[in-house]
């Protein structure tokens, strides 16, 4: 089914259309929310609450962009305002310099003892919420730049900046804590696995 | 090590999934949650609909008794007229407990059982 034909289902109230509706997106609305919120116990709420806005507001929905777009802008709004209301500022505007330090607190023994994509996975973490939503879209959510435009309402050259400071800012890390052994050793446990 | 290699191995972590999870039965929770959330407009409908019928068939018995028997529909509509404010009150809190139950102590229901 695809999803104006699932739009169509929903409206005209058919509930299991929207069970439907819900398994095929909860995946890409769990990854931003879960990325901007980093609460395991408050994402099922906030993403309940995600699901009940699009039921709210699927009658205003126009073909303008993807469903998907559409839904992951909800999944943005509702993180973002989840933020503002539970947590510090800075965490909704990100400032590089903290960004740093909050890196630069790992040390190198950490990583000798697990691999290095979980590694990269735990300092993505770190990084504000800016960049881990740029990041989360472009490459888990494989949205272009205009879409991620459309979801977060910042301009194409800021998400292009975003993405280059965030890899940029884990590359520099990596290249202080990784050394040619620890290489061999994450490749080792990458082929074992 | 090699810029690209370590280029490689981020880009890869990009595309790796976050460890966040839901209850597998998330789905269901949110239909569940939408149904009791959107149950009162269905109540509000059923109650509309009922209060039409009953007004419909008021008009008809009416006009049936008006054909049939003139003078009692006169003198039954000038004692309403000439006790208007009781009739008013009675109507009144009369539709008010047949709306409550329909809708108003369902919606209140609904909304206390979620806190």
């Amino acid at each position: 089914m695809n999803d104006s034909e699932l739009i169509n289902q929903i409206l005209s109230g058919n509930m299991n259309a929207f069970t439907f509706l819900v398994n095929r997106y909860q995946k890409l609305v769990v990854h931003i929310t879960g990325r901007l919120i980093q609460r395991q116990d408050e994402l099922e709420d906030v993403c309940q609450d995600v699901f009940l806005k699009v039921f709210q507001n699927l009658g205003k929905y126009r073909n303008e962009c993807k469903l998907s777009t559409w839904i992951a802008t909800i999944a943005y709004n509702t993180s973002i305002n989840y933020l503002r209301k539970f947590k510090k500022g800075d965490e909704v505007n990100p400032d590089d310099s903290a960004v740093l330090r909050n890196l630069t607190e790992y040390k190198s023994n950490d990583f000798e003892r697990t691999d290095l994509h979980r590694y990269i996975r735990d300092q993505i973490e770190l990084l504000p919420v800016h960049y881990r939503t740029v990041l989360t879209l472009y490459y888990l959510e494989e949205f272009s730049y205009q879409e991620i435009e459309q979801i977060t309402d910042m301009p194409e050259g800021t998400v292009k900046s975003y993405l280059f400071r965030a890899k940029a800012l884990l590359k520099e890390k990596l290249k202080i804590v990784v050394d040619e052994d620890s290489l061999k050793l994450v490749k080792e446990i990458s082929n074992e696995k | 090590m090699k810029n690209e290699e370590l280029d490689h191995i981020i880009e890869k972590s990009f595309r790796t999934e976050p460890g966040f999870h839901l209850s597998t039965d998330f789905a269901q929770k949110v239909v569940f949650t939408v149904v009791r959330r959107e149950q009162w407009k269905t109540d509000l409908r059923e109650y509309l609909y009922l209060m039409g019928v009953l007004l419909s068939l008021l008009a008809l018995v009416s006009g049936f008794f008006y054909f049939v028997d003139k003078d009692f529909v006169l003198k039954t509509f000038a004692f309403l007229t000439s006790n208007i404010v009781p009739v008013i009150s009675v109507v009144f809190i009369l539709n008010f407990i047949f709306f409550a139950d329909k809708v108003l102590l369902r919606l209140l229901f609904s909304r206390w059982s979620k806190t």
